[in-house]
C-alpha cells in the first residue's frame, strides 16, 4: 500500500466513525445556538408583552423607576443614567492607567518585567467579581470615607474605582494589541529623524493606534455596563434616582439582581418590566461589543505607512 | 592620518562587531568614510549591509538584544560615548530606510517632523520647500504640501522620505537600498538625486545592485557574512578585485 492510498483512506469523509464524530460536533454546536436563541426569544416575547401594558414612550421617556410602588413608575432612564454613571466613571479612571500600562508593556518593559506585569494584569481579569465587590465595600469605601466623611456607605465612587480596576485588563491587553498593529518601522523612522522615543510614541505611534485603542475602551465600557456584583455591593441599590456619586447608585444590572431576589409574581407587569430592562441591557452590551470589535478590526487593518502599490 | 582637519574621515569604524542575541552580524569591521564621497556597501543578502549602515546613526540599539563592540567615530568623536545624545547623532547623520514608512499626515508634516522635533521655531515653509525642491517634489504649488503622503506613488514616497531626512541638513546621509522595489523610471530619478546630493553631504548607501554602486559611488566596500572583504576605489574594485570572494560576487558566481 502506498502512502498516498493510506492518507486518502484516513481522510475518507464517508467512513462511519468520521460521520458519527461530525454529527456529535454538529449537535453540540446546534445546542448552544438553540439555547442562545431561546434566551433571546424569551426576553423578546416578555418585553413585547410588557410593551402591550406599558407603552414604549412611557418606558423610555419616564423619569421615575418604581415598578413596585403604589403609583408605579416605569421610566428606565434613571437606571440607564446610573449605568452610564458607573461605566463612564470606571472607564474614565481605567483609560489613562490602562493605556500607559499598554505603552509601557509594548515599548519600554524588558522581557522579564513585561512577562511579570503581563501575568499580574491577566490575573486581575480572573478575580471573581464578588471578590472585587467585597474589596470595594470593606476596603475602598472605608478608605474614601476616612478622607471624605460625607461619602455614604454605599456610593458610586467606590463602585467606579473598583469596576475601573476590573476593566483595566481589558484596556491594557486590547490596547497593547492595537499598538502591536502599528509597524515598528514607524517608531524607527521617527527616531531616525532625531525625535525622542517619547515624542514619536506620543505624536505618531499612539495616534496611529487610536482607532484600536478606542475599540478597547468601548469593549471595557461594555464590561462595566454589564457588571452587577461589584456595583450591588459597593453602590447598594437605592430606590430613588441618584445623580450624586457620594450616594448609592442604581443601575440596570443592580435592579435586575435585586428583583430576582424578591417575590414578583410571574406574568405581572413588574415581571414584564424586568424583561424589558434585561432587553435594554442586552442590546446595550451587544451593541457596544459589536462596535468595539468593529473598531478593533479597523485598527488592525488600517496599518499606517503602507506603501501604496 | 588621524590629525584633525578636513582630512579626518567623516565616519570611521574600528573593529566594529555587532551582535543580535549573541549572534555576530558584523565582525571586526574597520573602515573610513572620507568627507564628501559617495560610498557603496555591497554584498549578498544577510551580509550585514543594513546593520553597518544602522551602526553609523545608532539605530541598532533600538533592537532588543543588540550589542555593539568596537568604536564608531563621527569626525573623530566616539558616537557611542556616554555623553553623546543619540537624537543629535541621528540629526547629523540622516537615514533613509529601505522601506519608507511615511507618517499618515500631509507631505508638509512629514518633512517638518524632524525640524519640529529639533525645536526649530517659526515658519518652516522655506526649509520644507527647500528639501522638497532637492528631490523634485516641489513645483511651487501649495497643493503638494497638503497632499496626504500615503497618496503619493511609490517613487514619490521614496523621494519624500529622502526629503524628510534632508530637511535637517545632515552632514552625512545613509541610504538603505534607495531604489529597491521601484520601477526603472523612478529608480533613475532617485539615482540622479543621489548624484546631485554628493556636493551637499557625504553619502553611504547599501545596495544589492552592484551596478548601482558602480554608477554612483567613489568608493565601494564589499561585505560578506559580516566581514569587510575589500574596500577601495569603485573603479579599482570592480575592474581588479583583490579578493576572490569579491570577484565571485561581482561576476555572479556566489550563491
Amino acid at each position: 500500500m502506498t502512502a498516498t492510498a493510506l492518507s486518502r483512506a484516513a481522510r475518507n469523509p464517508r467512513s462511519p466513525g468520521e460521520r458519527f464524530g461530525k454529527h456529535v460536533l454538529f449537535i453540540c454546536a446546534a445546542l448552544s445556538a438553540v439555547l442562545g436563541a431561546a434566551v433571546i426569544v424569551v426576553v423578546a416575547l416578555e418585553t413585547f408583552r410588557f410593551f402591550g401594558q406599558v407603552s414604549p414612550a412611557r418606558f423610555f421617556g419616564g423619569l421615575t423607576w418604581a415598578p413596585l410602588a403604589e403609583e408605579p413608575g416605569f421610566g428606565v432612564l434613571p437606571l440607564m443614567a446610573g449605568t452610564a454613571q458607573i461605566a463612564a466613571g470606571a472607564t474614565f479612571l481605567a483609560l489613562p492607567v490602562g493605556l500607559l500600562t499598554a505603552v509601557f508593556l509594548r515599548y519600554y518593559a524588558g522581557g522579564r518585567t513585561a512577562s511579570i506585569l503581563n501575568a499580574v494584569v491577566t490575573l486581575l481579569a480572573f478575580v471573581p467579581a464578588v471578590v472585587y465587590g467585597y474589596f470595594a465595600l470593606n476596603y475602598v469605601t472605608p478608605a474614601i470615607r476616612s478622607v471624605w466623611p460625607g461619602v455614604e456607605g454605599f456610593n458610586g465612587i467606590s463602585a467606579c474605582l473598583v469596576v475601573g480596576l476590573m476593566i483595566l485588563p481589558t484596556i491594557v491587553l486590547l490596547s497593547r494589541e492595537a499598538l502591536g498593529a502599528v509597524p515598528n518601522s514607524l517608531l524607527e523612522e521617527g527616531v531616525a529623524l532625531g525625535a525622542t522615543r517619547r515624542r514619536v510614541l506620543v505624536r505618531l505611534v499612539v495616534p496611529a493606534a487610536a482607532i484600536g485603542i478606542a475599540g478597547s475602551v468601548v469593549m471595557a465600557a461594555a464590561r462595566a455596563v454589564g457588571e452587577t456584583m461589584i456595583v450591588t455591593l459597593a453602590a447598594g441599590n437605592p430606590t430613588g434616582p441618584t445623580w450624586n456619586p457620594v450616594e448609592g447608585v442604581r443601575t440596570l444590572t443592580t435592579f435586575l439582581a435585586q428583583a430576582s431576589l424578591g417575590d414578583i409574581p410571574t406574568g405581572s407587569i413588574e415581571y414584564g418590566a424586568c424583561f424589558a430592562v434585561a432587553a435594554v441591557l442586552f442590546l446595550l452590551t451587544c451593541g457596544m461589543h459589536a462596535a468595539g470589535g468593529a473598531l478593533m478590526a479597523r485598527g488592525q487593518r488600517g496599518k499606517p505607512g503602507a506603501v501604496r502599490s | 592620518m588621524s590629525a584633525p582637519g578636513p582630512a579626518l574621515p567623516v565616519l570611521s569604524t574600528e573593529r566594529l562587531t555587532v551582535r543580535f542575541d549573541g549572534k555576530a552580524v558584523l565582525k571586526d569591521v574597520s573602515l573610513e568614510i572620507p568627507f564628501g564621497q559617495v560610498v557603496s556597501i555591497i554584498g549578498p543578502a544577510g551580509s550585514g549591509k543594513t546593520t553597518l549602515l544602522r551602526s553609523f546613526n545608532r539605530m541598532n540599539e533600538l533592537m532588543p538584544g543588540a550589542k555593539t563592540a568596537g568604536t564608531v567615530r563621527f569626525q573623530g568623536v566616539d558616537l557611542y560615548a556616554a555623553d553623546i545624545d543619540p537624537a543629535e547623532v541621528r540629526r547629523r547623520i540622516g537615514m533613509v530606510f529601505q522601506k519608507a514608512t511615511l507618517f499618515p499626515k500631509s507631505v508638509f508634516d512629514n518633512v517638518a517632523f524632524g525640524l519640529r522635533a529639533k525645536g526649530v521655531e517659526g515658519d518652516l515653509h522655506d526649509l520644507v520647500e527647500e528639501a522638497l525642491t532637492v528631490v523634485g517634489l516641489w513645483s511651487g504649488g501649495a497643493e503638494v504640501l497638503d497632499a496626504r503622503a500615503l497618496d503619493l506613488t511609490a517613487g514619490e514616497q521614496r523621494r519624500l522620505s529622502i526629503a524628510r531626512a534632508l530637511a535637517l541638513k545632515p552632514d552625512c546621509l545613509l541610504l538603505d537600498e534607495p531604489t529597491a522595489a521601484l520601477d526603472p523610471a523612478a529608480s533613475a530619478k532617485v539615482e540622479s538625486i543621489i548624484h546631485a546630493l554628493r556636493h551637499e553631504c557625504t553619502i553611504v548607501l547599501a545596495t544589492s545592485d552592484h551596478t548601482q554602486a558602480g554608477r554612483l559611488s567613489d568608493l565601494t566596500a564589499y561585505l560578506d557574512s559580516g566581514r569587510l572583504m575589500e574596500y577601495g576605489a569603485t573603479q579599482e574594485l570592480f575592474t581588479n578585485p583583490r579578493n576572490e570572494r569579491t570577484e565571485s560576487y561581482l561576476t555572479g558566481r556566489l550563491p
